[in-house]
């Protein structure tokens, strides 16, 4: 009954609170805004749960984040697919690539890991600014379709609102589901021993590159997003600076916590437009916030414990409900 | 006559230069509690990391219940039904008394992505009993909902038994079960492990309270660099002259 009912806000939000104001107030800026809010929403929540949950620090998520634009972009632009094929196709070809780029690294942890990731995803960006005869190098690929449909809607702000709120839903559904179960406790027990969870009987390399794969999927994804609600991609887009930006907005939210990493987006995309009258001084008053709640909130935001027994309790996902113990799911 | 749960033939173990296990070989009856003593440096936690897959032999072959367990990982080990105990406390912090007990489970059942998504009921039951049960088992019930970083000391020690537990193990290798605790707590434990022997486990532990040890196993194995050097009974094993010059000196050094 509570399960439902907080779902039935958070969709009404979304769903018709949000668009609605959007709508009156008028402005395709704040459409804007708001689209690209929900895809580095996706973008956070799906980092989140390879470096929160399963703790392997990614700073290469940008470099996926292009493969699944590009690949949308060049299906979209050069064989004319329409969206509803390029979004998961861009997800499922980003998934293989980060499988295959990350194979190799599934042994290391720590440092040497988020190092390993800004090596793939500086070569991702190099290979779109160099690869000129495919990727249009520095140019970028333009006048990509919008989000349409022939015969039943056009591409317009509202359209694209949609489109993004809806995938990132579907999103927040998913990494909740792998999160907020018994899977997600293996992840975690990787993160916080990982010989001690092989020494459990969990598969650890298995586990991290499943949850490597489906954080590339929906990295995929939301690059598809983004060149179809822009319409315009280069690889000015996708460079290491938005890899750090990602992790900034995990670590604010709260690393592991899948409702943080929506938090963080929202807060460090929302408030520089927010802080827009006061000019320069704005991305000062951006830097003192990240400052100030990794000094006193160091676990985030929405901190993963905190958010674990608020699943458990509020959505109703514990095992025993008196007790707010175990997983139903 | 059955085959032993744990037979470890010639297990030898080279670190670069370094000889830390030397052509053990020993075996562990069904339903015995075995004791591994020896001085600081011996071997014995390399014996226990071969065992379990942390590291693969230099030479040599463990079969466990007659499947050659030698070239597995530890995740294999530990499915085919042997579980540990570690030396330093390895408790996730993190998660709760509950959800550490949870990964043995885990372990045992098996996971995948899929259960996840397509919402296992069945699954998800399964494992909760089995962690609930364990927990019981372990007398942490009441602590079940804190995070494992807030228990004392001596509950985290049943936490990571309870955890080792939930995997349903037929060898159970505990790594200095009684290291940091006092007398009362030791004889706690003790009887708690005995408990589990009387309940059908097989243990193997390595322990340096000689006392816990001579009272709990009804066999000991006798390490000192690298290599065994004695294997009996603890009367046998306490009154044997070289077991005595491992850990004390011989007379004529004394002299």
């Amino acid at each position: 009954m509570r399960r439902s009912l907080s779902i039935l806000v958070i969709f009404i939000a979304i769903f018709v609170v949000l668009p609605g104001i959007l709508a009156v107030v008028g402005g395709g800026y704040w459409f804007r805004v708001t689209t690209t809010i929900g895809v580095f929403a996706i973008l956070t929540m799906s980092a989140n749960l390879v470096s929160g949950t399963t703790g392997l620090m990614t700073l290469g998520h940008a470099g996926f984040y292009g493969i699944g634009a590009y690949t949308a972009a060049l299906l979209a632009t050069g064989l004319h697919w329409p969206f509803y094929l390029t979004l998961p196709v861009a997800g499922a070809v980003t998934a293989c690539f980060g499988i295959l780029l990350a194979l190799p690294t599934m042994r290391l942890i720590g440092i040497y890991f988020a190092v390993a990731t800004l090596g793939l995803g500086e070569i991702i960006h190099l290979t779109l600014l160099n690869w000129v005869g495919f990727t249009r190098g520095p140019m970028g690929i333009s006048a990509i379709p919008g989000i349409a449909l022939d015969g039943l809607f056009a591409a317009s702000d509202m359209g694209n609102y949609y489109a993004v709120a809806i995938t990132a839903a579907l999103t927040a559904f998913v990494l909740g589901r792998l999160a907020h179960s018994y899977y997600g406790n293996a992840l975690r027990a990787v993160r916080e021993d990982d010989q001690c969870a092989a020494s459990m009987g969990l598969n650890v390399v298995r586990l991290k590159i499943q949850s490597f794969a489906f954080a590339c999927f929906f990295a995929g994804v939301a690059g598809a997003l983004w060149a179809h609600t822009t319409g315009y991609i280069s690889p000015g887009d996708f460079r290491f600076s938005e890899s750090i930006l990602i992790l900034a907005m995990i670590v604010v939210g709260g690393l592991g916590s899948l409702p943080g990493a929506i938090v963080g987006a929202v807060i460090l995309l929302g408030l520089p437009e927010v802080l827009r009258p006061i000019g320069d001084y704005r991305m000062i008053v951006v830097g003192a916030v990240m400052f100030l709640s990794i000094l006193f909130l160091p676990r985030g935001l929405l901190g993963e414990t905190s958010v674990l027994s608020l699943m458990r309790r509020q959505f109703g996902l514990a095992w025993d409900n008196a007790k707010q113990l175990g997983w139903r799911q | 006559m059955t085959t032993p749960l744990l037979d470890i033939r010639n297990a030898t173990r080279r670190f670069g230069g370094l000889l830390a296990v030397d052509d053990f070989s020993g075996v562990v009856q069904r339903g015995e509690r075995v004791g591994l003593i020896g001085p600081n440096g011996a071997g014995k936690t390399t014996v226990f990391n071969l065992i379990t897959g942390f590291f693969p032999l230099t030479s040599g072959n463990i079969l466990f219940d007659d499947t050659d367990i030698s070239q597995m990982k530890s995740f294999q080990v530990a499915r085919l039904g042997i579980a540990r105990t570690f030396q330093n406390l390895r408790v996730m912090p993190n998660l709760t008394v509950f959800d550490n007990v949870s990964i043995g489970a885990l372990g045992a059942i098996g996971h995948s992505p899929a259960k996840a998504l397509f919402n296992h009921r069945k699954y998800a039951e399964d494992i909760s009993r089995r962690t609930w049960e364990t927990l019981e088992r372990a007398g942490l019930q009441d602590e079940a909902g804190e995070l494992a970083a807030n228990l004392s000391y001596g509950k985290r020690k049943y936490l990571e038994i309870a955890r080792a537990l939930a995997l349903s193990p037929r060898l159970l290798i505990l790594d200095e079960p009684a290291a940091g605790l006092n007398d009362t707590e030791t004889a706690q434990l003790s009887d708690f492990v005995r408990k589990l022997s009387n309940e059908g486990l097989t243990l193997l532990l390595v322990e340096h309270d000689m006392a816990f040890v001579m009272n709990l196993c009804e066999r000991v194995m006798v390490m000192a660099s690298g290599r065994k050097i004695a294997d009996g009974t603890p009367q046998q094993v306490s009154s044997d002259p070289v077991v005595l010059e491992a850990y004390l000196g011989s007379e004529e050094e004394a002299a």
